[in-house]
This record gives structure tokens, sequence and C-alpha cells, in this order.
């Protein structure tokens, strides 16, 4: 099979798989946090794994996680949750991704998805037999989806509007006037938000991240996920949650059930540590993921790469028209030639053809040294032009 | 407030009966809960070593799809060892639980056929795998006398009429019965014949105290069945959700993709826990099998002295017993929790695990 017939989820996966052969691979693109978990929730899951590694568990999840999760989405997202009916424990971000889709897309309906987004969005939403009307951002607006694009593209099958913040790969945050005025048309229109709030502890200069679920008349329209992977650096526990109105939530649950009966007792337990522990930690690599971006951002500008501000998120998403080459093509090169895996726009939206995204999870050295690889990729490519 | 489309959203929630179905626990959520999938087994502190070692050294961040390539490689090795199966790692997938290996092979193996074939009484995680995407299901007759596995004829005369995939369990998720190598040899000749595949759920089958035959052993099922089960259970890992398929290389890719779309990957901790499990199990399972046939045969003689009649089945762990609603009124009013046949489609049946509390269980209906 052709290298290039492979696109999307399934093209970042090849590259993936590229990618492990280099045994010198620096990699800048999968999302996942170069820091291990920190230690105390280590401790807890192995405390767990003697005392508690028998419990039953509810597809819902653990009470004392979801009281957990409750609260910390009070705290840190102004949403009031009742634990008992209006949380959901997931296997990760990923999982609760798929919950919402499938809880309110049927076969025919449309979502409004502000482009580009997360890949996965797309692959629900067909498993999920609907339709991705797509409002396209642009890199010189900082890739801000406007509210007016929005009411553009709803129709009478509209039934969802898709709102991630801060984006994923674009790393937009959607300001808290805009979020007003989405919830606004929301309610308009009468249609449904997915919240996906996963890079809600990484905003950056004075940017400000909102839920919608916290506005007035949020709550009751709207479904919100999280997860443990990117904030406590626990991608491998797969441990997230929807929270929502509990009408809706309860779709969710049964949905929970039939895809995969429950989350792992033992992740659960440490997904407790987390939320309830020491925070220290997650201040500490906010701090290190802002100087990172910063790092990288210079790099671009010194290679003369434009790119959308990151105003969250752990990524970057780099314009790479000037090679005049497809951003698969190019990423392809980079991996092949100088062992730096970055992801290519084209497999979030086949209008981004144009970018590449770059995730800062690796150790500034490591990062100095990804950038100056992909520097002479560039220049390689740009010689043969 | 959001008026119709959530309404809409409801509504359809309310008419999807297939997605309520009531799925029995896990484990046992207490101690007279006899209704659950798995058994509350310890934890053996080797498990506990590799799986804590394993996160101490910095195994918390995504590992591949289908999961750590020395787990694929025991699952294979272990459906060879004690299965006769013929499955190499790259056909495994490890997945978060048998409900999701349910979901994934039924899902995306069964979108490539018009129709598959299910078992009329069957484990109610299947009909919750199809409420979340209906498929044309062909219903296959199951009845008592064959402990409700769809007999090799009816199997038979819904491939002849056009059915190309089917479920199938052995031994019965609410039984135990399993099928004879009589049985399969009918079952893959027709398999063979109308060049149709089978999902083959196999994971009660460590408690058949004795010769078991999978679908899985014969030399072609790497290309028509893909099989399914929960990784080594009895070791402890219930609650952790660790489960696999094994299935035919053409078929893993689009359900390695699905499981990307939905999981990204199985918790590493439950992998590891898992790996170092499949090296305890033989010992540990040839122990539990002893307790579970002395457990068994007094709930057995119980239930004769009660003229209770039990539905014939070959694992040890559960045991199915034809119950009035009176029975199992009694039942409920000791505080014995059951599973439910007419979740399984098999009404008037209830289904008891084994262990300590059932002949208790059992005393309350005297």
């Amino acid at each position: 099979m052709s290298k290039k017939k492979a696109e999307g989820t399934n093209l970042l996966y090849q590259l993936i798989s590229e990618a492990r052969a280099y045994d010198d691979v620096i990699v800048m693109g999968r999302g996942d946090p170069d820091f291990d978990t920190p230690a105390h929730i280590v401790a807890a899951a192995k405390n767990a794994m003697v005392n508690h590694h028998s419990d039953y568990t509810p597809p819902e999840g653990l009470l004392a996680l979801r009281e957990a999760i409750a609260e910390r989405v009070k705290r840190v997202n102004n949403i009031n949750v009742d634990p008992a009916t209006e949380v959901v424990v997931t296997n990760g971000g990923q999982e609760a991704l798929f919950l919402m889709v499938l809880a309110v897309l049927a076969p025919g309906d449309e979502m409004i998805v502000p482009e580009p987004n997360y890949n996965t969005y797309a692959d629900s939403l067909a498993f999920a037999g609907g339709v991705k009307v797509e409002v396209q951002t642009y890199a010189e607006d900082d890739f801000r989806a406007d509210p007016a694009d929005v009411r553009a593209a709803i129709s009478d099958r509209s039934r969802a509007l898709l709102l991630v913040s801060p984006n994923n790969p674009a790393a937009s945050v959607i300001s808290p006037g805009d979020m007003k005025e989405m919830l606004g048309i929301a309610i308009e229109k009468d249609l449904m938000i997915l919240a996906d709030d996963i890079y809600d502890l990484f905003v950056y200069d004075d940017f400000e991240h909102l839920s919608p679920a916290s506005l007035p008349g949020g709550k009751e329209r709207t479904l919100t996920l999280n997860a443990l992977s990117k904030a406590y650096s626990m991608t491998g526990w797969r441990l997230g949650w929807v929270v929502g109105p509990a009408d809706l939530m309860a779709r969710v649950r049964e949905l929970k059930a039939a895809i995969s009966g429950g989350a792992s007792v033992i992740s659960q337990h440490a997904g407790i540590a987390a939320l309830t522990g020491p925070q220290d930690a997650v201040e500490m690599m906010a701090e290190a993921y802002r100087r990172r971006r910063r790092l990288v951002l210079d790099a671009l500008d010194a290679m003369g790469i434009k790119y959308g501000l990151p105003q969250g998120g752990q990524f970057v998403f780099a314009d790479i028209s000037f090679t005049g080459m497809d951003s698969g093509d190019v990423a392809q090169r980079i991996l092949t030639e100088q062992h730096v895996l970055a992801y290519p726009g084209s497999a979030f939206s086949k209008d981004r053809k144009d970018y590449l995204r770059m995730t800062f999870l690796q150790p500034e050295a490591q990062l100095i040294e990804g950038l100056e690889r992909m520097k002479v990729a560039m220049r390689d490519i740009m010689a043969e032009r | 407030m959001a008026a119709k489309t959530k309404a809409d959203t409801l509504a359809r929630h309310q008419a999807n009966t297939a997605l309520k179905a009531t799925l029995p626990p896990q484990i046992g959520r207490h101690d007279k809960d006899l209704s659950a999938d798995g058994m509350i087994s310890p934890l053996d502190e080797r498990i506990i070593a590799a799986a804590a070692d394993a996160l101490e050294t910095g195994q918390t961040h995504y590992v591949d799809v289908p999961g750590i390539a020395p787990l694929r490689a025991a699952l294979a090795d272990y459906l060879t060892s004690s299965h006769g199966a013929h499955y190499e790692a790259e056909n495994i997938i490890v997945t978060a639980g048998v409900q999701e290996s349910r979901f994934l092979s039924i899902q995306m193996i069964g979108a490539a056929y018009d129709s598959i074939g299910i078992p009329a009484v069957a484990h109610p995680g299947v009909q919750k795998a199809l409420g979340v995407r209906a498929r044309t299901v062909v219903a296959l007759a199951a009845d008592a006398k064959r402990g409700f596995l769809p007999s090799p004829a009816a199997i038979v005369d819904a491939l002849e009429n056009g059915c190309r995939l089917l479920y199938l369990e052995s031994p019965s998720r609410l039984s135990g019965a399993a099928y004879t190598d009589e049985d399969l040899s009918i079952i893959r000749a027709a398999l063979r014949e109308h060049e149709a595949m089978a999902i083959w759920d196999q994971g009660l089958a460590p408690w058949v105290d004795g010769t078991f035959s999978s679908l899985a052993s014969f030399e072609e099922a790497p290309s028509l069945a893909a099989t399914i089960g929960e990784a080594w259970p009895g070791m402890g890992l219930a609650s952790w959700f660790i489960g696999y398929i094994a299935a035919p290389a053409d078929q893993i890719p689009a359900m390695q993709s699905q499981k990307q779309i939905m999981a990204i990957c199985t918790s590493t901790a439950a992998q590891y826990a898992a790996l170092e499990a499949a090296n305890l199990f033989e010992d540990a399972r040839a122990q539990r099998l002893a307790q579970l046939s002395r457990l068994r045969s007094d709930i057995i003689d119980a239930a004769d002295a009660l003229n209770l009649e039990v539905i014939a089945g070959d694992a040890l762990n559960i045991v199915a017993l034809r119950a009035s609603e009176a029975a199992a009124a009694k039942l409920r009013s000791a505080g014995f929790d059951y599973a439910d046949g007419a979740s399984f489609g098999a009404p008037a049946v209830i289904r008891l695990s084994v262990n300590r509390s059932t002949t208790n269980a059992l005393a309350a209906l005297r």
C-alpha cells in the first residue's frame, strides 16, 4: 500500500509507526507529555492494587472519582454538576469525545465544526453517520472562529456545535465574548454544544478560557469533556470524563456501558489521587510548557515561518505554504530525513495541507535539536525548488 | 432551554431498547451478589509488582493502539497452547475488557456484512453493542435443552439463507454450555462452504473442566473466526477491564482504527498486570477449577433437593436454573442478586455465580 494513500488518523499512525524505527527520533507530533505521571499518583495506584483491585466499578465510574471530578469542574470551569447523575468516567478524553458525539448526533444530523479541528471528531461523526459542516478559521486571525460564520453555517439539519477551546491543532482559545455569542446562537438555533476543555489548564499570556456550560442557559444543552492525560501527564492511564445535564448523561452512561463497560479501577483510584492530591506538578508542567512555547515560537520566527499564535494548548500550527508541498509530504520528509516527527495539517483537515502541528512536549534541549533539524529539512526542501 | 433538539435526542434514546439492556456487573458488588460476569479473586503480589514496576519506570504514556507487543504475543501464545489456535501476535488487539471486544468486533467486522446472526439467548452486552449502531440481525434459535446454544442445524440454516457473519458464545454466557467437537465440525464446514465468518466469544472457556472445543483451534480459524474474551480471568483483574480480540489479519486494520478513534489504547497498568498474569495463569486456574468443581457440585445437589431444574452447562463458574418469579422474589428478599435470564433472552431463568454464597442462596429458597 502506498504511504501517500493514508489520510487523517491513519496517516498519523503511519508516521508514528515509522518514527519508532529511529533511535534518535524527536517527537514533536503526538500529544503525549514527556513528563512521567507524578509519583504520588503512581503510589496511589500501587496502593489501590493492594487494597482496591477487586472493587466493583459501575460503568459511570466510582462515586469518589465522580465527586472529585465534580469538585474540579466547579473549581476550574465553574460548572455545577451532581456527581451522582451528571458525571461519567471514560477511557480517556478520546472515549469521552466518542461518547459525546454518539449521544447527540444521529445519521444525517449536522454538527458545526470550526476548522481545523482534532481529526477524531470527524472519525466519530462518521461512525455516528453525522455530517460535518465546517466553519473555516485562519492563521491571520489566530484561528478565531467567528460567531457570524457559525451562524451562517446553520441549516435545518444542524443539531450540534463543537467548541474545542483551546483548539487542537490550531491552539486558539475562544474568548469569553465569543463564547457568550456562540452560546447565544446555540440557544437561538436550538443546538446542542459539545465542549472539549481538555487543554483548559494550558492558556497563555492574557487569554482566558471559559466553559460554555458555566454560562446561564449553557449547562442544559452542553456536554463537556476533559481528561487527566494532558494536565497530569497520564496519557497511558486512559482516564477522562463527560459532564452534562442528567437527562443527556443517562444516555452517555448507556453508551459507555455498551462500548467498554467501565474504566479500569486502578486508573480510577489514580485519578482520585490526581484530582484531590497536591497540584504542584501540574503547575510545574504548565510553567515548562510556557517556556517551551516561547522557545518554539522564537525558533519559528527565526526561520521566518508564520503561525497562528498559540493562545493555549501544547502545540503550534505552523504555515509551511512557502514549501509549495503538501504537509503530508513535508512531514514525511522531515521524519525520514531528519528523524523529527511533526503532524501534517492535512491529517486534521483536508484544507490544511499547508500546515504542520508541532507539539512542545519534549525537554528544551530536544526541542532545540528538533527545530535545528527541521531547519535543515526546510532548507533542503527549498533548495530543490 | 434546549427544546426540540434535546427532546428528539432523548426520545431517540428512550426508544433504543437494545442500548438499555442491563449488563451484569463485572464483579460481585457485595457478599450476596451472584450476578457478576467475573469472580473476585486475589491479586498475586507478583502481578502487583509487575504493574507497579512498569508505572514507576515511566510506562505511563500512550502505547500502541493494539496493545504492547509482549502482551499481544502472550495472548497469541495462550490461545495456541490452551486452545490450539493459530493466531500470531499481529492478529491480536488488546481491549479495555470483553465488552469493548464485543463492540469492536460486532460493529467493525459487522460493517462488512449485510447481517449478523446472533443467538436468541446471548450476553446482554451483545444487544448493547448492537444498540449503538443498529445492524440487521438474524436470530439464531436457542433453547434450554442445548444450554441455550444455537444448534448447528440452526446455524447452517442461517448460513444457507444468506447470513455470512455469526456471533457465537461457547461456553454460553448464561448457562456455561459449550459446543462439542462434533458440533464445531458441522459449524466449521458450513462456514467454509458459505465463505462466512464467526465472532467467537470463548471468554468462559477457562472454567470448563476437561476438554473445551474451540473454533479457534481449526487450522483456518485465523481466516474465519475472530475470537474474543477476557484476558486471563480469575487472576484478580476483572475490575481492570482487560480483554482481547484475535482476528483474521484483514479484519485487524478496521478494528485497530476504531480502537484508536474511541480509546487510543488500553490502560498500561492493566496491560503490564495482564502480562504477568499470563505467567501465573495455569497454576492459578487449576486451583480455582478444583474449588469451583466442589462448590458447583454442592450447588447442583442443593438445586436437585429443591426440584429446581439446572440448565446443562460446562463452565464451572456459573450455574443457570429455571426459577419461577416466586423463587426469584424469594432470592431478592433474602438479599441475593442474580443475573436475570430475561436480559439474555431467556425469561424464567436465573444465572448464579458459583462461590461460597451460592449454596446459601439456594438455602434461602427452601
